[in-house]
């Protein structure tokens, strides 16, 4: 349901370049951010994420390249004229002011009517959960409540766009989720579009429409959780978004060698050195059920780490170290650790990623 | 296609602005004594014979050792009388802080020249001091010379090096000590390879602020120096005129003075060079209870520090009430001192305020735009903008008086005789304090603020007036009452600069100490205190801080 009077807006991004002296921050970055949609950035820090945010924002100017909001381009424009709401990492709430005033004071810039004003008011307040708050002092507030007077600041002026910089990095891991969802729920309500910046892969997964991983600079990969978890294409993204196991192998003449094993390639037409991608969950142990063509290699448990809904075994194999999880594990779970064991690596859960880091297109050739 | 923007906005008319008066009011009046020092007197020739004679003839050679001397002696002195009542009242439970606190400050502020007369007093040829002491038959020398110029510096400004450490000496994370503690280390021996190490910023700032303070004071060494002479009073000499005026020689040994003063800069740098310590603070240092003998000589030591560092001030405000005959003072209470000062030299005051107040207005728009410039902008132009700011920390106010006499004399900036110039003169030496305290309060306030405010849509100009001015204000106001107090007790710089119309307390409290007029000095002294006391009162009042933040 949304409501009509939001300007809601879709962002393009095209060419963006940025350097600070010698040093390439923003390479050419290429983005177009459908009208409504959770957009998150996720990178380890110096990706560039933050950069980017920034200048969208305007508050630094790239190199080049041209950012489009409803086809218009605003590069040109000081910050104060984009009409994009922000919210900050360490939130950023004017200590002087009472919550009333911080979420009162982008619509006071505006010259709204004082009726309006206090509609407004009270109304993003109530949309944050902070009804009552209004003659508060922030320093009275805990850090997921001053946070929220942020997300009703930046909402109250209805921007086009929302940005957001790490809004929860800064909280403990309990509010961080409880506040994610109620971030996730605003945003689907009003439908603004909504960019967000987080190094959290887990926050990413659970709010984002679609997910940009960057590295360096660059665009690693933009598509939905599910497709960023189970098909990586790069793998920066895979090694970054959850957990991944990655053993050295070879093709070679149409046979993929882990280890001592060979066994025939699910991707023809490459020859050479790769990296064999699976995640914990995916490993299969001795008398696990499975269906389907799998690699099979020796080992042994060497260490069993217990974490309550599921176990970690990390294994020596032949090829290397791999982690298993196994969910829900028993209480001779313990025991394991320093028996051999037999490793399965189903090939419909595995990745394959050349030495340039891109991945092995299944049937490739 | 390249669009690097460069955005015109109010900070590039600050920063054009802030060079502007840098150039006119600094480098440019500070030039020409450079120039005047590589001029012969004779030929008017560009030569090195200025210097060559500093360096050859003894009175010069003798006036470079006295100062060193005077600034390692008042450096040393301060640095142990100030780490000591740190220490002693950062670590040990002791009665009445607040009282050691403010006997410090008034100790700082204290006018200048009541320091030199009151110790005369007391400890002076015929000083009260001595007398009592012959009277029970403890014999002690009088209080001249460089004895009496080291101690007087010492008890000086022991407050600034007590204030500057006692905030990092209460920001160690205790942790670390208890950690040398538990490694086995003797609690002395901890105080010196931890304790001391870690404040070494806080010890080395105050031992450059000390030095320099005592090498450019001139007041001190000239009424209880006697023969000891130091670059500073030579150089009033030789511009004075007193002994033949000497233009070149004085700019040439004020060269000699700012450069003594750069080397103690540069060797502050060194010593920090590699002592950038972040500590995330968990527990702070506790307060020590100590009992019995050991509370006793802690509580002695901190009062005794503080008293005798306050006792001029004291000894002045007693003085004031004295009866008079002439320069001589008689037994018994009167207010004819008071009396002489309204009727007669009253006109000091109302300068002295004016003078202050327009500074300090002037120091607080411009520093607290030069200080967000300096913290917010950092750039090429805005670091230089910083490094230049040093250069009033170095310059004695003798040599910037100096400098402004020789380049505003004539067109096209013709200043001499006016209140101008000496409004003029305090404001450039004490802009770098506004400016320096204004970007350390910005780094209290994160600059996340103000993109907020401008993602709110708010131009960066007033985004600066509605959040950042707000949040600074009690520091800018803390600080602006510091400048009025040094503004008000500038002596250097004006005696240089003044005229009779413009006179103004400090000049007149010199002149009349110089004149044997005490009672006059001892009022007009206790007038300045109380509106330095007050002024100070009303910083603390006004920032709700400590007596650290006002540095």
């Amino acid at each position: 349901m949304r409501q009509k009077e939001w300007g809601v807006a879709g962002l393009k991004i095209q060419g963006l370049a940025k350097s600070y002296r010698e040093v390439r921050v923003l390479e050419n970055i290429n983005l177009d951010i459908a009208s409504g949609e959770f957009f998150t950035l996720l990178g380890p820090s110096g990706c560039g994420k933050t950069t980017l945010l920034r200048t969208i924002a305007g508050f630094q100017s790239q190199d080049r390249g041209e950012i489009i909001v409803n086809g218009e381009r605003i590069d040109h424009k000081p910050a104060h004229k984009r009409d994009i709401g922000m919210v900050f990492q360490d939130y950023a709430i004017f200590p002087h002011l009472t919550v009333a005033e911080n979420v009162a004071f982008g619509l006071k810039a505006r010259s709204l009517p004082k009726s309006e004003i206090r509609t407004r008011v009270d109304e993003s307040l109530a949309m944050v959960r902070l009804e009552g708050y209004q003659n508060r002092l922030p320093a009275e507030m805990s850090g997921g409540q001053q946070q929220r007077i942020g997300l009703a600041r930046a909402m109250a002026i209805r921007p086009t766009l929302l940005l957001m910089d790490e809004p929860l990095s800064n909280l403990d891991a309990k509010l961080r989720i409880e506040l994610r969802e109620d971030i996730r729920d605003i945003q689907r309500r009003l439908g603004i579009t909504t960019i967000y910046v987080t190094h959290d892969q887990e926050e990413a997964l659970a709010v984002s429409d679609r997910i940009c991983v960057m590295n360096k600079g660059n665009v690693e990969q933009i598509g939905t959780p599910f497709e960023i978890y189970r098909k990586p294409l790069r793998r920066f993204a895979a090694a970054f978004v959850g957990t991944m196991n990655f053993v050295p192998g070879r093709i070679e003449g149409g046979r993929l060698s882990i280890g001592s094993q060979s066994i025939p390639s699910p991707a023809g037409g490459i020859d050479g050195p790769i990296e064999v991608a699976i995640r914990p969950e995916n490993v299969l142990l001795a008398g696990d059920p499975h269906r389907g063509e799998a690699i099979t290699l020796k080992g042994e448990v060497r260490k069993v780490t217990f974490l309550g809904r599921e176990a970690h075994y990390t294994l020596s194999t032949e090829a290397g170290e791999i982690v298993a999880q196994v969910a829900d594990p028993e209480r001779d779970f313990i025991e394991m650790e320093g028996r051999p064991i037999e490793v399965k690596l189903p090939l419909g859960r595995v990745a394959l990623f050349k030495s340039n880091g891109d991945v092995v297109e299944a049937g490739q050739g | 296609m390249m669009s690097r923007r460069f955005r015109f906005d109010i900070w590039t008319f600050v920063l054009i602005g802030a060079w502007a008066i840098l150039l006119i009011l600094l480098i440019w009046p500070l030039s020409s004594i450079l120039r005047a020092s590589l001029i012969d007197n004779e030929t008017g020739t560009l030569s090195l014979v200025h210097y060559v004679e500093i360096f050859t003839t003894r009175v010069y050679q003798r006036a470079i050792g006295n100062t060193m001397i005077a600034g390692f002696g008042g450096m040393t002195g301060a640095l142990i009388l100030g780490v000591t009542l740190a220490f002693v009242t950062t670590r040990f439970h002791i009665y009445g802080r607040a009282v050691i606190q403010t006997l410090a400050v008034i100790a700082l502020v204290s006018p200048p020249f009541i320091g030199a007369y009151a110790w005369i007093v007391l400890f002076g040829a015929s000083g009260v001091v001595r007398k009592v002491l012959a009277a029970i038959g403890i014999s002690i020398p009088p209080l001249y010379g460089v004895a009496g110029v080291i101690m007087v510096f010492s008890f000086k400004f022991f407050p600034h090096v007590f204030l500057i450490t006692s905030g990092a000496l209460a920001a160690i994370n205790r942790s670390v000590e208890e950690a040398a503690e538990s490694l086995g280390v003797s609690p002395m021996k901890r105080l010196f390879t931890i304790t001391f190490p870690l404040i070494l910023p806080a010890i080395s700032a105050s031992a450059l602020l000390t030095f320099v303070l005592s090498i450019a004071d001139f007041g001190t060494p000239r009424i209880i120096g006697r023969d000891f002479n130091v670059l500073a009073t030579e150089a009033f000499n030789l511009y004075g005129g007193e002994v033949g005026e000497n233009p070149g020689m004085a700019s040439a040994l004020s060269i000699v003075l700012i450069a003594l003063s750069m080397i103690i800069v540069f060797g502050q740098r060194w010593v920090l060079r590699k002592n950038v310590y972040y500590s995330n603070m968990i527990k702070k240092p506790e307060r020590q209870q100590v009992s019995g003998l050991k509370s006793l000589g802690l509580h002695v030591l901190a009062y005794g520090i503080v008293l005798f560092g306050a006792l001029p001030a004291i000894i002045v405000v007693l003085f004031s009430f004295r009866r008079t005959s002439g320069p001589v003072f008689q037994p018994g209470l009167s207010l004819q001192s008071y009396e002489k000062v309204i009727s007669t030299v009253s006109e000091p005051i109302w300068n002295t305020l004016i003078f202050s107040s327009i500074a300090v207005v002037a120091i607080v728009i411009t520093g607290t735009l030069i200080g967000y410039l300096i913290s917010r902008r950092p750039s090429f132009a805005t670091g230089s903008l910083d490094a230049i700011l040093m250069v009033p920390y170095v310059v004695p106010g003798i040599v910037m008086g100096i400098a402004f006499i020789t380049r505003f004399n004539d067109p096209p900036i013709a200043l001499t005789g006016t209140g101008l110039i000496i409004i003029l003169a305090i404001y450039i030496r004490r802009l770098p304090y506004s400016a320096r305290s204004v970007s350390a309060a910005l780094k209290q306030v994160g600059p996340n603020l103000e993109d907020a405010a401008v993602s709110l849509g708010y131009s960066p100009g007033k985004a600066f007036m509605k959040v950042t001015v707000p949040l600074i204000v009690p520091g800018i106001l803390a600080g602006a009452l510091m400048s009025f107090v040094t503004a008000m007790n500038e002596l250097s710089s004006s005696l240089v600069l003044y005229v009779g119309s413009t006179i103004t307390m400090p000049v007149r409290i010199y002149l009349s100490v110089m004149d044997g007029e005490y009672g006059t000095a001892s009022a007009l002294s206790t007038i300045l205190l109380v509106m330095t006391v007050a002024a100070v009162y009303a910083a603390f009042h006004l920032s709700g801080r400590k007596e650290s933040a006002l540095l």
